[in-house]
């Protein structure tokens, strides 16, 4: 049976003494000069990641790291703006997400920033996500890969595609945004979440691709991939965890990235997500779909 | 005999650590598995660069149990986990050793499970229990 555990995490230079020196052919180095060293180091101690297009991502590892972001945290501001790509995001999914950073750490030190805890509202309820996907993970374990209901598109999984075609993979679209997207998650590993949501919408409704195939590529290149998370977030696009898909319009977009995809996109004259939600649920659904 | 921790990928902090020695494993047919790239292995071993924590690859339930048998160790504490290779491993480990299972300080405290149809649902269960009102 689980024990409780307390979890009040000090800095980790409190941490550093006696670090083990490992032994053994298993043991894995600790030391490095650099990051270029660690990455030279990572791919060869695993043959699958020799050949890894991408490299590290400049988002560093540790709670050293993890401290740094929580003290940039600004309640306020993260609840005005953070649908906007500029927005004062956290930025702290990706140490929560392996347990460097824990949830109640993260809202305590919210509180201390506001003068009303309030004020700290959107930024805990964000936080409550999290829990509410780790509760349901426990639950469904491996059924998070599986539809909990029926899409509410009115298209059978059985007409969508199994793959994400490879020019999206390699952000060759020729859509501005969404191959920005796929840039910045393949060299960062992090992606805002209105971009994750836009681009989750994109590749299930307009491309017609099985939200699997996009959560896997999700969980590949995140650094704060978790399988309850993501994928109940595709399902939720997808409709398949959720009373109506979700999807967007060209000026959605360009409102929350102030139009800067859209200005020198080849496909500016020909977007696919141009007009208003009633159309484009007409063509993306047919006309008997839930809105 | 004595305690190892055994560090996995959802609990990549100090709180376990004084309870023994601990090893975190990279178990490379999981890593291909799920296909974890050079990103998120790199992420990863840098958080445990900070933590005094032996490092290791392998087979996941071997390499913890030979670390048990190196540090004479009859069981392994972990943090409890969703996850279902982590749970895997657990039971596969204590079919030779005891394994404690430590559940972290919880988010919220709600006295049995809420409904989770939703999240609006939950979050209706949830929201007077934390401290924002």
């Amino acid at each position: 049976m689980a024990e409780k555990v307390g979890t009040r995490l000090g800095p980790s230079t409190l941490l550093q003494p006696a670090l083990p020196r490992g032994s053994g052919p298993a043991a894995m180095k600790r030391e490095f000069r650099d990051r270029a060293e660690l990455e030279n180091y990572l791919r060869a101690s695993f043959a699958y990641l020799a050949s890894d297009p991408d490299g590290l991502s400049p988002i560093r590892g540790g709670r050293d790291s993890a401290l740094k972001a929580l003290a940039a945290v600004e309640p306020g501001r993260y609840e005005r703006t953070r649908n906007h790509l500029d927005g004062a995001v956290s930025r702290l999914s990706m140490y929560i997400r392996h347990g460097v950073l824990t949830l109640p750490e993260a809202m305590r030190a919210a509180l201390t920033k506001v003068r009303r805890p309030r004020e700290a509202y959107k930024f805990v309820q964000e936080l409550a996500w999290r829990d509410y996907w780790q509760r349901l993970y426990e639950h469904l374990g491996a059924g998070v890969w599986e539809d909990r209901e029926e899409s509410k598109t009115g298209i059978r999984a059985e007409e969508l595609n199994a793959d994400l075609p490879e020019e999206v993979l390699e952000g060759r679209s020729g859509l501005a945004c969404m191959d920005a997207f796929v840039g910045e998650l393949r060299a960062t590993g992090y992606l805002h979440n209105h971009a994750r949501m836009w681009f989750a919408a994109w590749v299930v409704h307009w491309l017609r691709v099985r939200w699997q195939a996009g959560a896997r590529f999700y969980l590949e290149h995140l650094l704060d991939g978790d399988p309850a998370s993501n994928n109940l977030s595709w399902q939720w696009v997808a409709s398949t965890f959720s009373h109506k898909p979700y999807y967007f319009n060209r000026e959605n977009l360009e409102r929350y990235t102030s139009g800067r995809f859209c200005r020198n996109c080849a496909r500016r004259n020909d977007c696919p997500f141009e007009g208003s939600y009633e159309t484009l649920a007409e063509r993306l659904f047919g006309p008997e779909t839930v809105r | 005999m004595s305690t190892v921790v055994w560090m996995h990928e959802d609990a990549v902090n100090g709180t376990l650590l004084g309870r023994g020695p601990a090893v975190f494993v990279f178990d490379e047919d999981y890593l291909r598995r799920e296909g974890y790239t050079l990103k998120r292995v790199g992420f990863l071993y840098e958080c445990l660069l900070e933590l005094p924590v032996e490092i290791r690859k392998g087979e996941a339930v071997e390499q913890i149990l030979a670390f048990a048998a190196e540090h004479d160790a009859d069981e392994v504490v972990m943090q409890a986990s969703p996850n279902p290779w982590i749970r895997g491993v657990g039971a596969a480990l204590e079919r030779v050793l005891k394994v404690r299972r430590m559940v972290p300080e919880p988010f919220v405290e709600l006295g049995g499970q809420p409904d989770l149809k939703r999240f609006s649902r939950y979050w209706a269960r949830v929201e007077s229990r934390l401290p924002i009102g």
